[in-house]
C-alpha cells in the first residue's frame, strides 16, 4: 500500500512531473529509432549510415565508411533509459507510489509507444496525487 | 525499522535483491571481459593454415576474423591476367609485386600476390616465365583484404594498391565472383622474392564502450540494494508516519 507524497514535496512534484515529461517523450522516440534500427539490422541485414559524400543510406555494416547511425541509436538509448529509469526513481520516490508502479513506469523504456501514453497518464496521476496537498496548503 | 527488516517477507525480498544485484555483478563482469575481449590477440589462430572457403566468401566483404589468417586454395593461374605493382615495400626496400589471377575449381576469382622483384625489369621477366609455365595450383599463403584503389599515374607504369575492383578491370577474363581479399603466397615462384608477410599485429587495448557498461551493471547492483533498504524504510514509515488525510 503507498504512503502518499508529503505535503511540503508538492513544488518539488511538479518539477519532477515536468523532467519526466521531457525524459519519456526522447525516451519514447529513442525507442521507436531503436526499433526501426533493429528491423534493418536484423530484419534486413544493413545498418543505417551516415555517410560524408551520400548522406543517409542503408549499408551492410562491415562496409560503412561514414558514421554508424544504427550503434549510435543503440547506445543513445541505452544512456537515455538510464535518464528516464532516474527520473522514474525520483517521481516514485517523492510520490511514495508502490513498488508496482515503479517497475510499471520503468516499462515505458522497454516497450514501444507505451511512453508516449505513460507521458499523459503518470503526470495525470501524480497531479492527481498532490492535488489534496495542495489544497491543504492554500 | 529493523524490526520490519527482520520480518521474514523483508528477508526473502532482500535474498531476492542480492540475487538481482549479483546477476547485475555477473553482467558488470562479462562487459568487463568483453571490453579486453574485443582487443584479445588471435595470433595461434591466424598460424594454422584453413581452406579459403572456410573463411571467406565469394563476392563478401572478408570479415574480421579472416584478415590475415593462413589459409589454402587450389586454383589455376590466367595466363595474361598477371600485373605488376609499383612502389610496393618489402622489407624496407621499395620495388614491384606480381599479381596473378587465379581462378578456383568453384569458377571464382582470387588474387594473388606471387612475390616481389626490385626492379621492374626483373618483374616483368618474371611475368613471361609464368605466363610460359604457370606456376601449380595449390596456393598457401595469408589471407589479406583488398587495398582501396587510388588513382595513379597507371599509364606511366605507376600503379601501387593492391585493389581487388581495380584488378577486376585489368583481367583479359571476366570472374565470375571473385574473392574480397588476396593472397600473398607463401612460396615465390622462380625469379621472385618472397614477399614478407609477418603475423597480424595484435592490438592491445580496451574498448572503453564495454568498460562503461561494466560500471553501469555495477552501480546497477548496487541500486538493488538500495531498493531493498528503500523499500523496508517505506514499510516503516507507513507503519509509524501519522498518515495525511486527504481532504475532500
Amino acid at each position: 500500500m503507498p504512503i502518499g507524497p508529503r505535503p511540503e514535496d508538492a513544488p518539488k512534484i511538479r518539477r519532477t512531473i515536468a523532467v519526466y515529461k521531457v525524459s519519456s517523450i526522447i525516451t519514447g522516440t529513442f525507442l521507436l529509432l531503436l526499433v526501426v534500427m533493429m528491423v534493418t539490422r536484423y530484419g534486413f541485414g544493413v545498418d543505417i549510415e551516415l555517410n560524408p559524400v551520400y548522406g543517409l543510406q542503408l549499408t551492410p555494416k562491415e562496409l560503412i565508411t561514414g558514421v554508424n547511425l544504427s550503434t549510435a541509436i543503440l547506445i543513445a538509448h541505452g544512456w537515455l533509459y538510464v535518464l528516464y529509469l532516474g527520473t522514474d526513481f525520483v517521481l516514485w520516490r517523492q510520490i511514495r507510489w508502490s513498488f508496482g508502479k515503479f517497475l510499471f513506469i520503468a516499462l515505458g523504456g522497454i516497450i514501444p509507444l507505451l511512453s508516449f501514453f505513460l507521458e499523459r497518464r503518470v503526470p495525470r496521476d501524480a497531479l492527481a496525487a498532490i492535488a489534496p496537498l495542495e489544497k491543504v496548503a492554500a | 525499522m529493523w524490526a520490519v527488516a527482520r520480518r521474514p517477507r523483508w528477508i526473502a525480498a532482500l535474498l531476492l535483491c542480492l540475487a538481482i544485484a549479483g546477476g547485475f555483478a555477473a553482467l558488470g563482469q562479462w562487459q568487463l571481459e568483453r571490453s579486453f575481449e574485443s582487443a584479445a590477440p588471435r595470433t595461434e589462430e591466424t598460424e594454422v593454415a584453413v581452406p579459403l572457403d572456410d573463411v571467406s566468401t565469394p563476392q563478401t566483404p572478408v570479415p574480421e576474423s579472416a584478415i590475415g589468417q593462413q589459409v589454402t586454395a587450389s586454383g589455376d593461374f590466367v595466363s595474361g591476367d598477371y600485373v605488376v605493382l609499383s612502389e610496393r615495400i618489402n622489407l624496407a626496400a621499395p620495388g614491384y609485386w606480381v599479381v596473378g589471377h587465379a581462378v578456383t575449381s568453384d569458377g571464382a576469382s582470387l588474387a594473388v600476390a606471387l612475390g616481389w622483384a626490385a626492379t621492374e625489369d626483373a618483374a616483368a621477366d618474371a611475368v613471361r616465365s609464368l605466363d610460359a609455365s604457370a606456376p601449380d595450383g595449390a596456393l598457401t599463403g595469408r589471407y589479406l583484404p583488398t587495398e582501396s584503389p587510388a588513382e595513379s599515374d597507371f599509364e606511366s607504369g605507376v600503379r601501387s594498391t593492391m585493389a581487388v575492383p581495380e584488378l577486376i578491370n585489368l583481367w583479359a577474363q571476366a570472374p565470375d565472383g571473385v574473392y574480397g581479399g588476396y593472397l600473398i603466397l607463401d612460396s615465390a615462384p622462380a625469379g621472385l622474392e618472397l614477399i614478407d608477410a609477418p603475423e597480424p599485429v595484435t592490438e592491445i587495448g580496451l574498448n572503453l564502450l564495454n568498460v562503461f557498461y561494466a560500471i553501469e551493471w555495477v552501480v546497477f547492483a548496487g541500486f538493488a540494494i538500495f531498493l531493498w533498504y528503500r523499500l523496508v524504510r517505506d514499510a516503516w514509515e507507513l507503519e509509524n508516519e501519522p498518515k495525511t488525510e486527504p481532504v475532500e
